[in-house]
């Protein structure tokens, strides 16, 4: 395998689940990724200053408290403004509160710029194998 | 083995000091002290007349004898070291980059994040600074301004040094490109997100300011003369707050003010953050011994923008409208006529007043600060920069500090900030306040890194303990 990809990891906003970040960071690392994790409580900006200095390939943001719609917008123009505008953008979590159906936060969060949005409920493998093949697709 | 007499010589740009130290096994006590004008032309004949007037017929230009009296110096002469510092994102890889130049002992002139446009290299040009520190990104992540910016420089008239410490990945690269110029490779500043590596790059620092500043300005001929290596002045006194905060009992949380003419330093020696169970620290963790300057605050030269910067501050210890008037007038005049002392009491009290704003600004920028955030989980605390509540001991240095504390003239500095801020600065909460009446710190400090221990017990004992907050 050739240099592994640069990813930033986090949670954002005001959200201090650390649990499934530790295994998230984890995971990624020892699936050949090159993991900056932000931890917990991160913020756009902070998000954005460790993908340019990494020169990361994806950020993947994390929210599990209910307040992923409002922390999450405008971080895609945000990236673009600071000229990351090929980077890939993934979320997953508890996103929004109450009973909204997948295809309905799914819908959502691309609209925001997401690359793919995920529940608390996927494979991290095929997670994974998706990321990767998203940077490469993106490389090309 | 300790000679038996040591002599410390400290160039300043307009005065040079110096003192014979008559070293004990735990201290070094001071025998004879002199002061000349800086030669700006030529610095030894300075030197010289100083060697001659601690020690009359030691001045002259024969042969040394170093078993005698072993020399030390330091030199903050011309402005001292002037660096621009190059980074990547302003709060990441540039604030670490501006750090380590402090820390080096530098002045930094200007400093330019992501990447360098047409003006930036026009203003790097005109500034001429000694070193160009270039940064940014870890090591293996961003590449792109890294080579773009090393395009713009290998075009641009810099003739000084640049020291490259970003992501390593790109060296041999930026390293090729700079070829045409005077170019040192170090260890990144910043190897994986957030982690510091500041060290090597101020040994770089320190071995451009050894084989390329000192030479052309005389200061070459006393290091063959006396085989001593000269270090810059702020370099010696953070020298010296490392040996006290290393060294000596219940000296483990204070800060060292350095105010002058034309800037003000500011030094603390505390960790940086105090895990409390609910803060989280955001940002880079700063080091326990940080050194930052201010070159708009300052007490003559830069009397002027103390002033425009003091406001806020001036009205918090009551200044009305008319005295500030006043103020300003004053400010204006002094910063003309760099010599002026103050000739009455109305002109102490500015001059009291402006050391003021200089502490307190410089202190406000030297701290971090904390805000609230609500989680589920409850309140907590997002603390950025470096915490300084625990600091409870301030000494108070340069001939300006050292004057008023020989008047025993009380400086205010506050421990809350004088207008409201939204997010709340982690200043100093409860202090003693100490002044280098004597102004002997800068010559002591040349000996704080081959005799911390010594050097940090008599700096300490010749401090006047004068107020308490």
């Amino acid at each position: 395998m050739s240099t592994p990809y640069n990813i930033v990891l986090g949670v954002i906003g005001s959200d201090c689940h650390s649990v499934g970040n530790k295994i998230l960071e984890a995971y990624f690392t020892e699936n050949g990724f090159n993991v900056t994790n932000l931890g917990v409580m991160v913020s756009q900006e902070e998000f954005i200053a460790a993908a340019i200095e990494t020169g990361a390939k994806a950020i993947l943001v994390s929210s599990l408290y209910g307040h992923g719609e409002i922390d999450c917008a405008g971080l895609r123009e945000k990236c673009i403004e600071k000229g990351l505008e090929d980077i890939i953008l993934y979320v997953g979590g508890n996103l929004v509160v109450g009973k909204v159906p997948f295809e309905q936060v799914v819908e959502k969060f691309q609209k925001m710029g997401f690359d793919r949005v995920f529940s608390n409920e996927g494979s991290l493998d095929e997670e994974a194998e998706l990321l990767r093949k998203d940077i490469q697709e993106r490389l090309k | 083995m300790i000679p038996q007499k040591i002599i410390c010589v400290d160039i300043g740009s307009t005065y040079t000091k110096g003192a014979v130290f008559n070293p004990t096994e735990d201290r070094f006590n001071v025998s004879a002290r002199a002061v000349v004008p800086t030669t700006v032309n030529y610095l030894p004949d300075g030197f010289y007349k100083v060697l001659e007037a601690l020690i009359p017929g030691s001045g002259s230009k024969q042969a040394y004898d170093k078993a005698e009296f072993p020399v030390f110096f330091s030199s903050s002469a011309k402005g001292g070291l002037k660096i621009a510092v190059i980074g990547l994102v302003p709060e990441m890889s540039l604030n670490i980059a501006r750090l380590a130049a402090f820390s080096a002992g530098a002045r930094v002139c200007a400093a330019f994040p992501y990447r360098l446009g047409k003006a930036n290299i026009a203003q790097i040009e005109s500034l001429a600074p000694d070193i160009l520190l270039f940064c940014g990104g870890t090591d293996g992540g961003n590449e792109r301004y890294a080579l773009e910016n090393s395009k713009m420089i290998a075009a641009s008239k810099f003739a000084g040094t640049i020291i490259y410490a970003g992501n390593n990945f790109v060296a041999d690269e930026v390293a090729e490109t700079l070829s045409n110029k005077d170019i040192v490779v170090t260890e990144n500043v910043m190897p994986d997100f957030g982690k510091l590596n500041i060290e090597p790059v101020r040994d770089a620092i320190r071995k451009v300011f050894l084989e390329k500043i000192i030479s052309g300005k005389g200061l070459d001929e006393l290091v063959k003369k006396f085989e001593t290596l000269p270090v810059p002045t702020p370099l010696a006194v953070f020298n010296l707050a490392k040996a006290i905060g290393e060294n000596v009992k219940d000296w483990d949380n204070f800060a060292i003010i350095d105010m002058g003419g034309a800037t003000t330093d500011f030094y603390s020696y505390t960790n940086a953050f105090h895990y409390d169970g609910e803060t989280v620290m955001k940002g880079i963790l700063e080091p326990i011994l940080k050194r930052t300057v201010e070159g708009d605050l300052g007490m003559r030269v830069s009397a002027e923008s103390t002033y425009e910067t003091g406001t806020d501050y001036f009205g918090s210890i009551g200044f009305d409208e008319s005295k500030l008037n006043e103020l300003k007038n004053y400010t204006l005049k002094v910063s003309e006529s760099p010599e002026y002392l103050p000739e009455n009491e109305k002109e102490k009290m500015f001059d009291r007043s402006l050391a003021g704003a200089c502490i307190y600004h410089s202190l406000l920028r030297h701290a971090g600060t904390i805000e609230e955030v609500f989680t589920i989980k409850g309140r907590i605390w997002a603390q950025i920069g470096k915490d300084l509540r625990k600091i409870n001991k301030i000494i108070g240095t340069g001939g300006y500090l050292a004057a008023m504390g020989r008047n025993n003239e009380k400086i205010i500095i506050p421990s809350e900030p004088s207008t409201p801020c939204e997010k709340i600065p982690l200043l100093p909460q409860k202090f003693t306040y100490h002044a280098d009446n004597t102004y002997i710190l800068p010559l002591l400090a040349n000996l704080a890194e081959k005799y911390p221990k010594q050097c940090a017990v008599t700096a300490i004992e010749s401090l006047i303990n004068e107020q308490q907050n």
